[in-house]
């Protein structure tokens, strides 16, 4: 009985959903960080790349795997000459290709000195995604840092006040939040729910000045 | 030699037709004075009729778009056009046109506001009406003589061509030199410009390695390896153009001028004062007769800027300001990496590093800007003071907004991510200050003495993002069809 109503709750929320959505068209909000005046929102920025992998089989997947694990030093090498990077790492989850990091700075600037230090070894990895940006992405770099942007995962605040001013501008009844929220989620499936940092505020070089291995 | 007639993509050893470049782009054009019209069009196609004509190769000279080709005889008036994106819609260029250049000129300066530090008393809520209402913001006409009547007459030229009644004129910012180049806070100013490589003649290069034409122009290459700007779709339409940030920049003179008074006592009170200005040496530093106090405010005052009031630059000549014929601009910081001939938080370090060691290693000399500025309003007397504004009319042109303008506001001049002995603080004389919080590292060999207290110097009060088109692509827009 339990699991008939499980499933019965199940269709009734995807139905709910699509004529909520039918009903209020809810436009993506865009992915990765916010502008902000704070030093703390400025530096440690996330991103989370999402990219559907073209092939969702184990071929693909393996190819994926060969693809990055062959560029790996050169991806390092290009991120440490970034400077502004404090960690980076590439799972494939899902037939989906993640990239996360954690940056200093300006998303656009950020994406545009990753394709100056390694622009050629990223085009073959944009291969392997669905939606394949124009190649090479240093010729086509406004496009490319577009689809950088489209790709990073929408970051939800960490407080009800900047929740509500987010995904539900113009809420007047509280009881409202929860289906704006299932609205825009359900045009922006990925999302990041919170960041843990333990140093806020510091930059990559402040904390390798501090280590003392150079900045 | 390429023509915009020619495929709109120029790599390697470039050369570029300088008769199809605004000539305010790649030439200084050294006038005594400047008039920045704020236009709105108020008809489409008369708008494209003003253009067409203000572009045409057989236009009178005095009432033409001055380009930068033949310069042996240069003209007693020059006359510019920059665009904003709201303009260019309402000259009758596509939407969908207007979406295939970049965002930020898109979207217009008030909407970037965060991002170059434009918050506070600076907000576009606080800038002149004419900069508030961004629907009406259209053109940005300016015009350069040396007197004003003859600024009078190119502005009556101008409005007096074909289509010349579809526009109105919505506000007047008009700047004059001072003597001696000097800007409101007393430095020389206008002396760092990029060189282009083929452009600049041979001999008037400084140390600094040449740009690339895609530094200013688009459609050539870029001082980023292989990186290279989109073009719009037509790409005519964005060939041989450039972006112009354009501001209105209020300087608190009197504020500025209290602060080295300030910072000069702290200093002195320093057990590095001695370093900083060597006893015996306050007339060479501040003037025949100059108290120590007073010499010390110019050294504060050098070591803000990152040069003498005079324009010689700290990192030529630390000790003091009058050396004669020493460059201006020829000059590094890889030999000074802990700032102690010129801070690394001074103003001209964190605007352009040069070859100085900074964070973001691939961008030291990727987001330099062709500065045109004019002094607005009267010069500040200390005897009389005054509340009237004045600052700096600021013409900061660049290939990309994002990528050199805004950069440098947002990381550079700002955040003071480009050095970890900076972060958290703001450019002394421009940046987003606050009394309580700003603050300024001024290294000595013994430590470093930490000016506190630096308020807010200059509030911007008006500005846009134009285009500034070749003039190939000003008769494709004058003669556009819909």
């Amino acid at each position: 009985m339990n699991a008939l109503i499980g499933w019965f709750k199940h269709i009734l929320g995807r139905v709910v959903v699509r004529v909520w959505s039918w009903l209020h068209p809810t436009t993506p909000l865009p992915g990765g960080p916010r502008t902000s005046r704070q030093l703390t929102d400025n530096v440690m920025r996330t991103m989370n790349l999402v990219m559907p992998l073209k092939d969702k089989t184990a071929i693909g997947r393996a190819r994926a795997a060969l693809v990055i694990g062959s560029s790996l030093d050169e991806i390092y090498s290009g991120l440490d000459n970034v400077g502004t990077v404090h960690v980076a790492r590439f799972c494939i989850v899902d037939n989906n290709l993640l990239m996360f990091s954690l940056y200093d700075g300006d998303f656009h600037t950020y994406i545009r000195d990753f394709i100056v230090t390694l622009g050629h070894a990223f085009d073959a990895v944009v291969e392997l995604i669905e939606d394949t940006p124009p190649t090479p992405c240093w010729l086509h770099v406004d496009e490319f840092i577009e689809w950088v942007h489209r790709h990073d995962a929408l970051q939800l605040p960490d407080s009800p006040g900047d929740l509500i001013e987010l995904v539900a501008p113009g809420l007047t009844n509280l009881e409202d939040l929860s289906r704006y929220l299932v609205l825009q989620l359900d045009s922006n499936p990925n999302v990041q729910l919170g960041s843990y940092r333990s140093y806020p505020g510091h930059s990559v070089a402040e904390v390798r000045e501090k280590l003392g291995v150079g900045w | 030699m390429v023509t915009a007639g020619a495929m709109p993509r120029v790599v390697g050893g470039a050369t570029v037709d300088l008769a199809d470049v605004q000539g305010n782009i790649l030439r200084g054009y050294r006038k005594a004075r400047v008039r920045h019209l704020v236009v709105c069009v108020t008809d489409a196609r008369r708008g494209r009729a003003w253009i067409a004509a203000a572009s045409a190769r057989d236009a009178m000279d005095g009432a033409r778009i001055t380009d930068g080709g033949d310069w042996s005889r240069p003209p007693d008036t020059c006359f510019n056009v920059g665009l904003t994106a709201t303009g260019m819609r309402a000259l009758g260029v596509p939407d969908r046109i207007v979406r295939t250049f970049p965002a930020p000129w898109q979207q217009g300066m008030a909407a970037r506001a965060t991002i170059i530090g434009d918050w506070g008393d600076s907000d576009p809520a606080h800038w002149h009406a004419r900069y508030r209402d961004s629907v009406s913001l259209h053109l940005i006409v300016s015009l350069h003589a040396d007197t004003t009547a003859l600024l009078d007459e190119i502005e009556r030229a101008a409005m007096a061509l074909p289509g010349g009644d579809a526009l109105r004129i919505i506000g007047r910012d008009e700047g004059h030199r001072f003597e001696g180049g000097a800007v409101h806070f007393g430095y020389r100013d206008n002396i760092a410009q990029p060189r282009f490589e083929g452009i600049t003649h041979p001999g008037k290069y400084d140390d600094q390695p040449r740009a690339p034409l895609g530094t200013i122009l688009l459609g050539y290459d870029t001082d980023m390896q292989e990186l290279r700007w989109s073009l719009p779709d037509p790409a005519v339409l964005g060939f041989n153009g450039a972006f112009n940030a354009y501001r209105v920049l209020e300087q608190d003179v009197a504020g500025f001028e209290a602060f080295l008074d300030r910072a000069a006592d702290e200093v002195l009170r320093s057990p590095d004062a001695d370093e900083l200005l060597p006893p015996g040496s306050d007339s060479d530093v501040g003037g025949g007769g100059a108290t120590r106090r007073a010499a010390m405010r110019e050294v504060v005052a050098a070591k803000l800027m990152g040069r003498w009031r005079n324009g010689t630059p700290l990192s030529v000549s630390p000790a003091h300001p009058s050396q004669p014929g020493v460059p201006t601009n020829d000059f590094d910081y890889v030999d000074d990496p802990q700032g102690l001939k010129c801070p690394y938080g001074s103003h001209i370090r964190r605007g352009n590093p040069r070859g100085g060691k900074i964070v973001q290693r691939v961008s030291n000399h990727t987001r330099r800007l062709v500065r045109r500025g004019f002094p607005y309003g009267p010069p500040y007397d200390p005897a009389r003071p005054d509340t009237i504004e004045r600052g700096l009319l600021g013409n900061f042109l660049c290939a990309n907004l994002e990528a050199q303008f805004e950069a440098v506001m947002y990381d550079w001049l700002n955040l003071g991510l480009l050095d970890p002995r900076l972060l958290g603080s703001n450019d002394p004389l421009v940046g987003v200050n606050d009394e309580t919080a700003g603050w300024f590292r001024l290294p000595t060999r013994q430590g470093t003495i930490i000016l506190r207290g630096i308020p807010r110097l200059v509030r911007t009060r008006g500005g846009a993002y134009t285009f500034l088109p070749g003039m190939s692509a000003l008769r494709w827009i004058g003669s556009f069809q819909g």
